[in-house]
């Protein structure tokens, strides 16, 4: 099963992708996307360390290629987040076609694991005009989401911490 | 407490005054307001600036939050959602932008009711 999580800024997307994970039953791996690079980084990086800690997550920092990661088949991923996957696929890898190559990798990922459970981001509806980079990430990352969507069992959006179900039915666990 | 969300310029403002029996003068603007006397008002909206506004004097926008709706329980609050961009480059964006969304997600887990509106149209999302 694939369910994807998106969402603003701090709108409580990864709380409701923990419980989630949490609920199933299943060993739990976490995957770390996140460049540890930056003041912001590391405090984001810390708060979610917090947030996890106890619930019996072992976490892999992965920044690219995510589907070369050794998993158990029975096991629940957490995969966190794409916005950041995104990114380091363009700019730290270079990647020049970032939106195939990266739903490619998720879908494999997918075929490895009981449970996937995958927090994206939404980045384009500030209606600001950015350098080509950024538009390009945007862009990117908004046909990926929609593409991920179709490959996704339940689609969830959380707003200021409600969970509102865009595709599939509604999780007991929520 | 009502708490109603959305895009900037979603018609969420229009949407409590059709639905609450308000008139204009009884919505304080988040922006504008000078915190006092916050027990009589019926409505806020732009409450997302007024996040700012505390952030700017030292104030803890929850702990503000939570007073409020302590001391008026049937206050409507309006405000934008304003995580869905960019991560923006200076640093006090950022933090408004995160003080935001935390102070939503506390507002929305207190409310009775939570409506998002979308093109005018208001779906509601608790209650």
């Amino acid at each position: 099963m694939f369910i994807l999580i998106t969402g603003g800024s701090k709108s409580g997307k990864s709380a409701a992708a923990e419980k989630i994970a949490v609920s199933s039953g299943l060993p739990l791996y976490y995957i770390a996307t996140m460049m540890p690079y930056g003041d912001d980084a590391h405090e984001a990086i810390e708060r979610h360390r917090k947030m996890r800690s106890g619930k019996g997550f072992e976490t892999v920092e992965k920044y690219t290629d995510v589907f070369e990661i050794t998993i158990p088949k029975r096991s629940a991923v957490l995969l966190e987040c794409i916005g950041n996957l995104c990114a380091n696929e363009m700019f730290s890898a270079n990647c020049k076609n970032a939106y195939e190559k990266i739903f490619r990798d998720i879908e494999l990922l997918n075929r490895k694991t009981g449970l996937l459970i995958a927090v994206t981001s939404q980045v384009g509806e500030d209606g600001i005009v950015y350098d080509s980079g950024t538009m390009e990430y945007i862009k990117e990352l908004g046909k990926l989401n929609a593409r991920l969507a179709g490959l996704a069992d339940c689609v969830i959006e959380t707003v200021y911490g409600i969970p509102l179900i865009l595709k599939g039915e509604k999780l007991h666990c929520l | 407490m009502i708490l109603i969300v959305g895009g900037a310029y979603q018609g969420k403002t229009e949407y409590a005054l059709k639905n609450y029996g308000l008139d204009r003068a009884e919505i304080a603007n988040g922006k504008t307001f000078d915190f006092e006397n916050t027990e009589i008002i019926k409505c806020i909206s732009d409450y997302h600036e007024a996040v700012k506004h505390f952030i700017e004097n030292g104030t803890d926008p929850i702990e503000f939050s939570e007073k409020l709706i302590e001391n008026n329980p049937d206050i409507i609050i309006i405000m934008n959602e304003i995580g869905n961009g960019i991560v923006p480059l200076d640093k006090s964006e950022r933090v408004w932008r995160e003080q935001t969304g935390k102070t939503g997600c506390f507002l929305a887990e207190r409310a009775d009711e939570v409506i998002r509106i979308t093109c005018g149209c208001g779906v509601k999302i608790k209650g």
